[in-house]
Order: C-alpha cells, then structure tokens, then sequence
C-alpha cells in the first residue's frame, strides 16, 4: 500500500459522502453508510498499519545488510540498512523502511557508477544480493495485496 | 486579472460558468453569437477534464457536437499545456489516423481557469482492457477488423509529418539519437515530483534505461497512450483516437512498448485483447517502411513499465496530497509492486 492510513480513510469517507450517500434511496441503506463512516473514523482513531508487515520488510533489508557487509568492506559505499531496534511503533517502523529503501537506493546508484572499478566477482556478487533483496521485497508485497478490482470498479458492477 | 487569480477563481466543475465563459470566447474568436447547449461532463480519466456539448454559430441551420478539454492545475500530470494536443491532432488532419478535428484552444488560465482546447465530438464507443470473470472475448470477426484498424492507424500516425507543422517549435532539437533520453529524463523528473519514498527496483530500472538507450529509426509523432480504452468503436469502425496528453516528437518504437504491455490483454494474450504479437508487428512493418527493432522495443517495454510505475505513484502523490478523493488512485496505487515485479522479471 502506498497511501497513508490516515489519507486512505479520509478518502473513503469524503467519497461515502459526496459520491455514495446522496444517490442512495433508502433511508435505511443511507444509515448504514453512515455507520460506515463513523466505523471509519474510530478506526482512523486507533489503528495503522499492521507492525508485522513493516518488520518483514525491515527483516529482508537486515538480511541484505548482513549479506553486503563483508562485500564492501574497505570500499567508500553509501551507508547500509539499519535494523530495527526494541518494540517500535508503526510510524518509527515506516520511516525505518523508508530511510532503509533510500540507502538501498543509493547502493543501486554507487553500484552502477562504481562497477567497473570494483572487482567484478565482488561486484556480480553486490548486484545478486540486491537482486535477491528487491524479490523478497517485492514477492511480499504482492502476497500481502488484494486482489484487484479494476473491471468491477471500471464497470461498476460485479 | 492574472493566471493564477483566475485559475483560484474559476470551478472547472461548475458547468454553467465554464459555458457563459466559452460563448464569450467563441464570439471573440469568431466574430459571431454561438449558443451551447446543456454540458455534459465525461467521468472519465484522471486528467483532463471533459464536456461534450451542442454548438450552434449564428446563421447555421444545425448544431454541430463539440468537446471542451480543460486540463486543471491539480491534475494527474498537471501543469498542462493545450498546445502539444492541438498541434498533433492538427497535423494528423488528413492523414488516415482517425482523429477529431481541432478548433479552438488556449493557455491562458485567465479564459476557462485552465489550459483548454475544443474539438469535434465524434461518435463511439471506448472498449475496455479490464475483463471480469464472467466477460467473453471480443467477437473474432469484429476483433480481427478493430486489430487491423488499430495497427494500421498507428503506422499512419508514426509516417504523419509533423516537424513543418505549427505548435512543434519546442521539440525542434528532439532527432534520432537523442529521442530516447529525452523521454527517460522527462520521466526521472516526474519521478522526483511524485514519490513519496523511494523505490530501489524503479531506481535499478531507471539506470538500465540510461545504460541501454536505443537510436530511433525515426523521428514521429508518438501518442503515449496507444491502447484498447483510448480509441472509439462504431460498428466494427475506428471513430476516433483518443486521449493526446502524452503526445510528443519520439521513438515510433514507444507506443508499440505501451501497447504491448501485459496489463492491457486482458489475460487473452494478444496484444490489447485483439491482436499477436506477431501479427502486430508482420502489419506494422508493412505499412510503416521500416523493421521493428527487436532490442528497441525490448527497451521500450521496460520504459512503459517504469511509466506504468510512474504513473501509479503519481496518482498516488494526488491522493495522499488531497487533490481528489476518487477511489480508483489508490487503488492504482496498489499496482506499483506488481508492476515492478514485471520489470525484474523482463530484465532478468
């Protein structure tokens, strides 16, 4: 998920009101999606992100630190990923894994830049780390995503 | 008045405004009273606005159907420039690309509230890529005509002259060597405007594409979003290309990269649901006069990808800053991780 939690609910709940409720012709149906709202909003109140989702992804980026520490030993490379440290919240976890993808980042830049004078089995062996990062990154991305509903919210009808 | 006050004063949504505007306009421009009729505003896309509407000029026994195009200051890929839209669709008069015909349009905030312009409203259709579940194909005789259409359209835009044409001054300096790069920099400075937080894999895709710049076999009009859902259908006819935002001086390989993309088959396969690959290209190289680079086009599928991604996280950027509360961008923005599962796994 890219939007915040918060955004996410505030959309949900200004379209409810503008788009959903005034086209709605029961006074019943129209209630209900008031209860919606007031749901939403408590949620917004009180829950984000899961922990667990963000620790995964800072789990795979300590995997990847640990994997290039001694491969770019003795070479001036950007700063590694950092793990996480005690029971954080979810924002401190979300702005570790953020800080975390922009070092990632900055790695994929030296890399392509500085390649050509690195040795290039410890190179072919930087990139393949970083390769196998960006999968495991990915791959729980998608395991953790619903299925999409672009031809439903397309036409408008399951 | 200035730009800016106008385009803080104006509601681009309030029709009746934008109407008594446009009629002021029209008579300046004309010379002559026009009345509109009722506007009618299109729901889609997440650009530009659209309204389609009766146009009658003074003297004239019939109303002829028109279509007003803002594009808003918060929009998708905003600012937005009118001219690029303009000029393309009136350098492609004539030429065997089904386009509406282009009448009027401007910069100038201070008219409509935004850059605009007006055009033919042509009949039609817009078939879709998304299928649910339970939708069938398209039927064989109708998809294998819209195909032919569609491919034979794209090469009558990609042979279209255009450099003689007015509105094309700024990409003057765009020629074969350097249609590649200009893309990749135009999109890497969108990238810096819309991400929220960074993104290792797109950052890895976006270096390959410095690394692996193709040379054009020409220079041509490119649409940037050539698709099934951007063109309108009448009977097995092509109406109408739609959807010029993205319009610009390229690559001819580019468009076929886009429309080859595997988001829009539809899970059939082939090629915006109606056509091989293939076949595709066997037609398009008959009528454009010159092969299909493969390595070109390999590029240009990876460099639609990083656009598709791009894409994604620009309506992301929309929503999170509340410039709309439309469902469908974060959705969208959902489809950034799947679609950079793609690059890797075109790049592995």
């Amino acid at each position: 998920m890219n939007n915040s939690f918060e955004r996410l609910i505030d959309g949900m709940v200004a379209t409810l009101r503008a788009e959903i409720i005034p086209k709605i012709g029961s006074e019943f149906a129209r209630g209900q999606a008031f209860g919606v709202i007031y749901m939403l909003n408590s949620m917004r109140l009180r829950a984000a992100w899961s922990t667990e989702f963000y620790l995964e992804q800072i789990a795979a980026q300590t995997a990847l630190r640990d994997a290039l520490a001694a491969l770019v030993e003795g070479l001036d490379a950007p700063a590694l990923p950092q793990a996480a440290s005690g029971s954080s919240s979810s924002p401190v976890l979300e702005a570790l894994r953020n800080a975390n993808e922009g070092r990632i980042s900055d790695l994929i830049v030296w890399l392509s830049e500085q390649g050509p004078q690195i040795d290039t089995d410890k190179a072919t062996a930087i990139d393949a780390a970083l390769h196998i990062y960006m999968n495991r990154h990915l791959k729980h991305e998608l395991v953790t995503s619903a299925k999409p509903m672009f031809a439903e919210i397309s036409a408008g009808a399951e | 008045m200035t730009t800016q006050t106008a385009r803080t004063m104006i509601n681009l949504s309030d029709d009746k405004v934008i109407r008594a505007r446009l009629t002021e306009y029209l008579l300046a421009q004309t010379g002559t009273t026009w009345t509109l009729g009722v506007f009618n505003r299109y729901s889609v896309g997440f650009s530009w606005i659209t309204y389609g509407f009766d146009a009658q000029q003074q003297g004239d026994t019939q109303p002829q159907g028109m279509i007003l195009r803002l594009g808003p200051p918060y929009g998708l890929f905003a600012p937005y420039s009118a001219l690029p839209q303009f000029a393309a669709l009136k350098a492609l008069e004539g030429t065997g690309v089904p386009v509406p015909k282009v009448y009027w349009w401007s910069d100038d905030a201070s008219l409509l509230g935004a850059p605009f312009f007006v055009c033919e409203r042509v009949s039609g259709s817009a078939p879709v890529p998304w299928v649910s579940g339970d939708t069938s194909g398209f039927e064989e005789g109708w998809r294998k005509e819209i195909a032919r259409q569609f491919v034979s359209a794209l090469a009558a835009q990609h042979r279209a002259p255009w450099r003689e044409s007015p509105g094309f001054e700024q990409f003057a300096h765009i020629n074969e060597d350097n249609a590649a790069l200009v893309q990749v920099k135009f999109w890497e400075e969108a990238h810096g405007r819309w991400a929220l937080k960074p993104y290792p894999m797109l950052r890895w895709a976006m270096l390959w594409l410095r690394r692996n710049l193709p040379v054009a076999p020409r220079v041509s009009l490119v649409h940037g979003d050539y698709r099934l859902g951007n063109f309108l259908e009448v009977d097995g006819r092509i109406t109408s290309i739609l959807d010029w935002e993205l319009v610009h001086p390229g690559d001819p390989h580019e468009d076929l990269g886009w429309a080859f993309l595997p988001q829009f088959t539809g899970g059939s396969g082939l090629v915006c649901r109606l056509v091989s690959q293939d076949d595709f290209i066997a037609q398009y190289e008959r009528e454009v006069g010159f092969k299909v680079n493969l390595q070109s086009l390999h590029f240009y599928r990876v460099f639609s990808l990083v656009k598709l991604a791009l894409t994604h996280l620009a309506a992301v950027r929309c929503f999170e800053d509340g410039q709309f509360n439309d469902l469908r961008m974060p959705a969208m923005g959902t489809q950034v991780a799947p679609v950079l599962r793609q690059i890797s796994k075109l790049l592995q």
